[in-house]
């Protein structure tokens, strides 16, 4: 009787658990051999070659991507962790994905240069066609619903790069006869030099003209206000909206969905660092139970640096509150993140040390 | 305040030393990067490629040339692997690559010791109350009397027997280490904690025995007897390598105890002192000193665990230099040198001798 694909797979997977056949499954050493044969071929890691590279702007470049089969997909909107070497170094930044979730294994990803950013200019610099990157699966709620009314899709610098992967998504679904309505785009850049996929946003546009996109130019025309740019599209308030770009950006745009008590829904994506700091946070004590150790953190600060500066060496990834690289377990005491601002409970729980700060004196399973 | 003999060294002896042993550290940490885990990552291969090929020398080879070599092999890699790759991994000395294959907490070694209960006993109660007694359960593993500090039982007439059965059986003396099966013939462990604190002990042994005496036995099946023995034959090698040289760590001639009044509230300084004081190292090349872990540097390794074994050779020189400057003794030699002494302490401290404080024992 023949084995279904998923069967099998399971019977692998349970294989590469065994503990009576190790060290015949030690994934580690298999997936060293394998990346002997192709560089690509791993048993648990999604690895993927850089096959392309291409400047947007002067600070900005995009890099294309071939997955191995690991590779889940990803759904228009979403990002990806992208894990690389730097001298010794295992680091993990989140970027968005700009290109058509509809073409399987090949991805996307549009790298500005951050200031003092190791892994952002690392990238720009020593990144070539050819090497092999490690990724995360896509991740994210910065999708369209299946059903969708007008849309209006706000973005400024960089943010433009989750509207590319979205723009693909409305455009397959308008000509597969699932979406009739228009899409507005309106873009906040320096200039037009300063302009990411300003090519594939005009390809769009040129066979769609359902979309319309407007550029603001802040180089000619100043730092928009909230009220400003969304004057440009009369109906803002009724589209459902999505929204990325710098924090300040963002939160100029919220505070006016919020005042205006627009009627469409507002769905955020953020990015760039997380505040390093909460402002009145206060200093504590952490009992760490399995090391035995006591650190103190300073004000208001994340849990994450606090440890490292005391000698312990946490997991981390993306150190931004996505990856979840850094999830600790903790025993008693209440954190606050510093992203949302939520409140943790005061018992036993799971934590993100890069974007919580303590409330109270901790005790951390670390 | 420090409890520690002020005639030993002097609080501003011990803070200058703290000063200094920790400039060595910030340069090493400092300069940390590609090399350190192109090191590690040569060694991953090395033991992985010795294990391979022993392996399949011994399966499939039929004369006793095949036997030897692969046996030979076998041992090589699970020494590389268990002292220079496993032991130093689940220090943390690696953990600043952030790679999970080289993660402290997720290492597991080829012996059966379990990784986790090697981390409470080995990272934490060896290395912070080193050569303490009565604290540092390692001076003489609770079954040897290795100074005259320590007070005699005619349970320790019989010693150098116990001495040649651990060194045998060595991982297994490791791996049920961190039990404290003594707590139990005192009375002070009921039998029930003994059972649930062997748990890891046990699976770590059935995981082993699997591997070395079912799996590969039954994959070269009509090589069985000679792939049993083969593995067993690897096993005691790596056995009686680990044991002399861990051996040669805190127990030769010179190397001092403490008792705990010593350790009281002591600073940083002190802790650096007593490590040097505990500490011993064995001579020898590049290739040894690999084989060894780089315990044959035990006095660097005691001052810095967390900092990658194979940078202890660079900053041996410069730690010297300092523990001439502040007149501690830096305790080196040969391995028959250091080894020879501690067969002595074996026998000698056999039988009962006069108990003296360990403050001012010369052990």
């Amino acid at each position: 009787m023949p084995i279904s694909p998923s069967r099998f797979r399971d019977h692998a997977a349970r294989l590469l658990r065994a503990s009576w056949l190790h060290p015949l499954n030690d994934t580690d050493a298999l997936n060293d051999l394998l990346a002997l044969a192709n560089p690509r071929w791993s048993l648990t890691e999604i690895r993927a070659e850089v096959i392309g590279r291409e400047p947007q702007t002067a600070d900005a470049v995009s890099l294309w991507l071939r997955a191995n089969r690991l590779w889940k997909g990803f759904r228009a909107g979403q990002h990806v962790p992208i894990s690389v070497e730097i001298d010794g170094v295992r680091e993990t930044r989140v970027y968005s994905l700009s290109c058509d979730p509809a073409v399987p294994g090949l991805l996307t990803l549009t790298v500005k240069r951050q200031k003092d950013g190791r892994v952002s200019n690392w990238l720009h610099d020593h990144l070539r066609v050819g090497d092999i990157v490690t990724l995360g699966d896509a991740g994210g709620d910065f999708v369209l619903p299946d059903d969708c009314g007008p849309v209006l899709l706000l973005s400024a610098g960089s943010g433009i790069t989750p509207m590319l992967a979205l723009l693909h998504e409305l455009r397959a679904r308008h000509r597969a006869g699932r979406f009739a309505h228009d899409v507005r785009l309106v873009h906040v850049c320096r200039d037009a030099g300063d302009q990411i996929f300003a090519s594939e946003l005009r390809e769009l546009a040129r066979d769609w003209p359902a979309l319309r996109i407007t550029h603001w130019h802040s180089a000619d025309q100043g730092r928009p206000t909230p009220d400003a740019l969304l004057a440009t599209v009369a109906d803002h308030s009724e589209r459902d909206t999505w929204l990325c770009g710098p924090a300040a950006f963002m939160a100029g745009i919220e505070t006016h969905w919020r005042e205006k008590s627009c009627a469409g829904t507002l769905h955020l994506e953020r990015f760039g660092a997380a505040p390093q700091r909460l402002e009145g946070g206060e200093a504590a004590e952490v009992r760490c139970a399995r090391s035995e150790r006591v650190f103190n953190t300073e004000a208001g600060e994340a849990l994450l640096p606090a440890a490292e500066r005391a000698g312990l060496n946490p997991a981390y990834g993306c150190r931004i509150g996505v990856c979840r690289t850094c999830l600790c377990h903790k025993r008693s005491g209440t954190v606050e993140n510093l992203v949302t601002g939520e409140r943790s409970g005061n018992g036993d729980e799971w934590i993100r040390l890069c974007v919580s700060t303590p409330r109270s004196d901790l005790e951390l399973d670390l | 305040m420090s409890t520690l003999n002020r005639k030993r060294l002097s609080r501003s002896d011990a803070a200058a030393l703290q000063a200094d042993l920790d400039a060595v550290r910030d340069d090493v940490f400092a300069s940390l990067g590609e090399k350190d885990v192109a090191h590690i990552r040569r060694m991953i291969r090395r033991a992985r490629g010795s294990a391979i090929a022993g392996r399949a020398m011994i399966g499939l080879g039929f004369d006793p040339l095949t036997f030897v070599a692969g046996v030979a092999a076998l041992a090589h890699a699970k020494i590389v692997e268990n002292m220079e790759i496993g032991h130093n991994v689940m220090h943390g000395q690696y953990d600043w690559t952030n790679d999970p294959a080289l993660n402290s907490q997720r290492y597991e070694w080829d012996n059966v010791c379990d990784a986790g209960m090697w981390r409470h006993f080995h990272n934490y109660e060896h290395h912070t109350y080193t050569n303490i007694l009565g604290k540092d359960r390692d001076f003489g593993y609770t079954i040897l009397r290795m100074s005259d500090a320590q007070k005699w039982h005619p349970f320790f007439a019989l010693q150098p027997v116990w001495n040649a059965i651990l060194a045998l059986a060595f991982e297994f003396g490791v791996g049920g280490h961190d039990i404290g099966a003594e707590r139990l013939l005192d009375g002070r462990m009921s039998w029930q904690e003994f059972k649930a604190r062997s748990k890891p002990f046990h699976k770590k042994i059935r995981k082993q025995l699997i591997k070395d005496y079912v799996l590969f036995p039954l994959l070269t099946f009509w090589n069985a007897p000679r792939v049993l023995l083969a593995n067993l034959l690897a096993n005691l090698i790596r056995n009686l390598w680990s044991y002399a040289i861990i051996f040669c760590g805190h127990f030769p001639e010179g190397t001092q105890v403490f008792s705990e009044a010593d350790s009281e509230h002591e600073t940083r300084g002190d802790w650096y002192y007593r490590q040097l004081c505990g500490s011993a190292n064995i001579e020898g090349g590049r290739a040894f000193h690999i084989l060894s872990g780089h315990l044959s540097h035990q006095i660097e390794h005691h001052l810095f665990p967390d900092m990658p074994a194979h940078r202890y050779a660079e900053i041996a020189p410069r730690v010297e230099a300092i523990c001439a400057k502040y007149g501690i003794a830096y305790n080196t030699a040969s391995f028959w040198r250091q080894y020879g002494t501690v067969l002595g302490k074996v026998f000698r401290h056999a039988l009962p001798s006069r108990r003296t404080a360990p403050v001012l024992a010369e052990t």
